[in-house]
C-alpha cells in the first residue's frame, strides 16, 4: 500500500528561525494519526507545507503521489480544519456548510446536518457572532462531513467544554469506522485522543522525536520508585527519561521493552512499577530542565523506531 | 476551469449581501439625490451628481474583502490559487457586466424621463457624453474592472507582504505622485496636463486609459498570488 | 482503556471474561469489532487486532459474511488457561507480599478462609 503521504528532509526557515529541521516521515492509507508537541513546535508549518498553504525551504513533499502546490487532484481530497480558521464576515453558519458542499466531492449533507444539531450549531447565525466554541464545532463540522481522503485538525476544540469534545470523537470514530480514510488530530490533549490515534508523530523545536505505533508505545514506559541504587539498577534496563529525588528514594519514568520478567524484576527489587501514559512519554520527550531536547536519548528513540 | 466555476459560486452562497449591499446604497444615494434636487425646484440647473460612484466605490471594497476574507477560506477548503483567482475574477467581470447593464438602461431611463422630471442626471455617464452604445455600456463596465483589480492588488500587497508592504507601497505611491506634481508645478506644466485631459475622448477617459491600467494589475496580481499565503 | 497494556489485549481478555462469566455462549455472536471500537471509544483497527488474537487462539471463530462466533469448548479452555495464569499472577505476589510483612503461611491460609467466608 502506497503512502498517502510523504515527507523527506523537509525543513522551513522564517527569518533565520528554523521552524521544520529536516521533517521525514509518511502517512499511511486509512489510519488516524497524533501529531503532538508543544506549542511552536512546527506542527501547523507542517500540516501548512502538506496542504500547500505554505512553502517549504527544501525537501520533498509528496501527498496522493504528486505535489499539492495548485495541484487540484490533490488538494480537492485534503481537507485542512485549522483553530485560526476565518471566515468571510458576510456569511452565516448555513453559508459555510453550503460553501463547502460545492466544493468537497465527498460531501454529506446529511451528516452535516446531524452534525449540526449534534453540536446545537445555529444555522442562521452570522459568523462573526458565533463564540470560539461555535466556531470551533462549525470547522470540525465541515471537516468531517467533507469526508476527504486526508483530513487535517490542527487543534480542533478551541473553546469547546468537555461534552462537546466527546461528541466530536465519537463522531469521528463512528463516521471513521464506515467511511475509513486518513486523519490526522494536531492536540494538547493527548489522554483524550490517546484511544484513538493508531500512530504517533511527535515533533519537538521542528524535528520529529517519536514515529511510532500508539499500541507498541504502551507499555514501553514506566515509571518506577524506590531506593536510589534499586531504581539505578532498573534504570539500566531502559533509556531513563526523568528522574526526580526525595532523599534516598528516587522516582524515574524509564522507556524499555518491559515484558512480564521486568515488572517481576523491579517487585524483586522493592519499585513500586507504573505504567506511564502517553501523555507522560510526550511531557518527558519534549521537556528538559534546560529547555532543550534531550538530543542522546532521542536520537537513540528515532532510531529504534526508524528501526521497527 | 471547472474548480474555477466553483470558487465562482462559493462568492454567492450569500448572494443577497454580496448584490443587495451595492445596489442598496446606489438606491439610497439616489432617493436622497432625488429629495434634495426635487425640493430645489430649480428648472434652470441640470445637476450631475457623484452618487454614481458609491456602487464603484462598493465594488472596490467587496474586492479588498475577496482577497482577505474569501482567499483564506477557499484555501482552507482545499481551492488552488489559481483557481481562486480565475474563479474570482470571473465573478466579479460577472458582477461588473450586470451592474453595467442595469446603469446602462437606468441611464436611458434617465435621459427618457428627462432626468426623472427633475432633470436629474444621477445615472448617466459623468464628466462626458459617448455615443456609441458598445463603448457607453464599456465606460460603465469598465471602471468597475479597474477598481476591483486595483482592490484585489492592493489587498493582495498586504497578504503577501503585511503591513510593511502596505507602508512601503504608501510611501511609494505618494513620494512618486507628490514628486511627480511638484515636478508638475515647478516646470509649469498643469495647463499641459489639463489640455491633454480635455483633450481626450469620453471614451478614451472611461474605457481606454482604464482598460490599459487594468491588464498590468491584473497580470501582476496574478504573479503575487500564486505565492502569497493565506 | 487502561494505560500501560496495549489496548487490542485488553479488548481480547474482555471478551475473554465475557465467555468466562458467561455472557456470551459457546457457538454465540460476539459483537462486531466497529461495535466493539464504539463501544470502548478506541480505533476500529485496535479493536480488530483484539478480536483477531482470539481467532488465532482458536477462542472465536469466523462466519463468512455473518461475523464472529465463540467456538465450541472455547470456555473450558480459556478456564485452564487462566487456572494456570492464576498462581502467576495473584499467588505468586501475594506470598511475596506476606513475606515482606512476616506473615508466615498458616497465617495467610487463616486470613483466606476468614475472608472467604464473607
Amino acid at each position: 500500500m502506497s503512502p498517502v503521504a510523504t515527507v523527506t528532509d523537509l525543513t522551513k526557515q522564517y527569518r533565520g528561525v528554523t521552524a521544520l529541521d529536516r521533517v521525514s516521515f509518511s502517512l499511511a492509507e486509512n489510519r488516524i494519526y497524533g501529531l503532538l508537541g508543544r506549542n511552536g513546535a512546527g506542527k501547523t508549518t507542517l500540516m501548512q507545507i502538506l496542504t500547500a498553504q505554505n512553502f517549504a525551504s527544501s525537501g520533498e513533499v509528496t501527498v496522493f503521489g504528486q505535489h499539492p502546490y495548485e495541484n487540484e487532484r490533490v488538494l480537492s481530497r485534503i481537507c485542512f480544519i485549522k483553530e485560526s480558521q476565518t471566515y468571510p464576515s458576510n456569511l452565516a453558519v448555513r453559508h459555510v456548510l453550503r460553501a463547502a458542499r460545492l466544493v468537497y466531492p465527498g460531501w454529506d449533507e446529511e451528516f452535516a446536518q446531524r452534525l449540526v444539531d449534534d453540536f446545537q450549531l445555529p444555522p442562521q447565525r452570522n459568523v462573526r457572532k458565533l463564540s470560539r466554541g461555535m466556531l470551533s464545532s462549525l470547522g470540525i463540522i465541515v471537516g468531517l462531513a467533507s469526508r476527504a481522503p486526508l483530513a487535517f485538525f490542527d487543534e480542533p476544540y478551541l473553546g469547546l467544554d468537555a461534552v462537546a469534545r466527546q461528541i466530536f470523537y465519537e463522531r469521528l470514530l463512528a463516521d471513521y469506522t464506515e467511511h475509513p480514510r486518513t486523519i490526522v488530530l494536531s492536540t494538547h490533549l493527548i489522554d483524550e485522543v490517546s484511544d484513538l490515534i493508531e500512530h504517533v508523530l511527535l515533533i519537538d523545536q521542528g524535528r520529529i522525536v517519536l514515529d511510532a505505533e500508539a499500541e507498541a508505545l504502551r507499555g514501553q514506559v514506566v515509571t518506577v520508585a524506590g531506593p536510589v541504587a534499586a531504581v539505578d539498577e532498573f534504570a539500566r534496563t531502559g533509556a531513563e527519561l526523568h528522574r526526580v529525588l526525595l532523599g534516598g528514594t528516587a522516582r524515574a519514568t524509564v522507556r524499555g521493552d518491559f515484558g512480564a520478567a521486568e515488572h517481576n524484576r523491579a517487585r524483586s527489587l522493592g519499585l513500586g512499577l507504573e505504567p506511564a501514559s502517553l501523555q507522560e512519554l510526550v511531557v518527558r520527550l519534549t521537556t528538559q530542565p534546560n529547555g532543550h531536547a534531550p538530543a542522546a536519548t532521542t536520537a537513540g528513540a528515532t532510531s529504534k523506531e526508524a528501526a521497527r | 476551469m471547472n474548480r474555477a466555476l466553483t470558487v465562482a459560486r462559493l462568492q454567492f452562497v450569500a448572494w443577497p449581501s454580496v448584490v443587495g449591499w451595492p445596489w442598496a446604497i446606489l438606491t439610497l444615494s439616489f432617493v436622497i439625490n432625488l429629495a434634495v434636487y426635487g425640493a430645489m425646484d430649480d428648472t434652470d440647473l441640470q445637476p450631475t451628481t457623484g452618487g454614481l460612484l458609491s456602487i464603484y466605490v462598493m465594488m472596490f471594497v467587496a474586492c479588498l474583502n475577496s482577497i482577505t476574507q474569501v482567499f483564506p477560506f477557499a484555501l482552507g477548503l482545499g481551492v488552488s490559487r489559481r483557481s481562486f483567482y480565475l474563479g474570482n475574477v470571473l465573478q466579479f467581470v460577472a458582477q461588473a457586466i450586470g451592474y453595467a447593464a442595469v446603469l446602462y438602461l437606468l441611464a436611458v431611463v434617465e435621459e427618457a424621463t428627462d432626468g426623472w422630471g427633475i432633470r436629474l442626471r444621477f445615472f448617466g455617464l459623468p464628466f462626458v457624453w459617448v455615443e456609441n452604445p458598445l463603448l457607453r455600456f464599456l465606460g460603465y463596465a469598465i471602471p468597475f474592472l479597474l477598481l476591483g483589480f486595483l482592490g484585489i492588488a492592493i489587498a493582495l500587497v498586504f497578504k503577501r507582504w503585511g503591513v510593511n508592504g502596505m507602508l512601503t507601497l504608501t510611501t511609494a505611491a505618494l513620494i512618486g505622485f507628490g514628486g511627480l506634481s511638484v515636478l508638475a508645478t515647478w516646470q509649469h506644466w498643469w495647463p499641459a496636463i489639463g489640455r491633454w485631459f480635455a483633450d481626450q475622448s469620453g471614451a478614451a477617459l472611461l474605457v481606454g486609459w482604464p482598460a490599459l491600467l487594468t491588464l498590468p494589475l491584473a497580470a501582476v496580481s496574478y504573479l503575487v498570488i500564486r505565492r502569497a499565503t493565506p | 482503556m487502561e494505560e500501560g497494556r496495549p489496548i487490542f489485549q485488553q479488548v481480547a481478555e474482555l471478551l475473554e471474561n465475557s465467555i468466562l462469566d458467561g455472557t456470551l455462549v459457546e457457538e454465540g455472536q460476539v459483537p462486531s469489532t466497529n461495535e466493539l471500537a464504539a463501544f470502548h471509544r478506541i480505533n476500529p483497527a485496535t479493536a480488530a487486532k483484539g478480536v483477531n488474537q482470539l481467532v488465532d487462539d482458536g477462542t472465536l471463530y469466523k462466519k463468512r459474511g455473518i461475523g464472529m462466533f465463540v467456538s465450541p469448548g472455547a470456555r473450558a479452555k480459556l478456564r485452564s488457561r487462566r487456572r494456570d495464569e492464576f498462581a502467576r499472577q495473584y499467588v505468586q505476589p501475594l506470598l511475596a507480599e506476606a513475606r515482606k510483612l512476616g506473615i508466615d503461611p498458616a497465617e495467610l491460609k487463616h486470613m483466606i478462609d476468614t475472608w472467604g467466608e464473607n
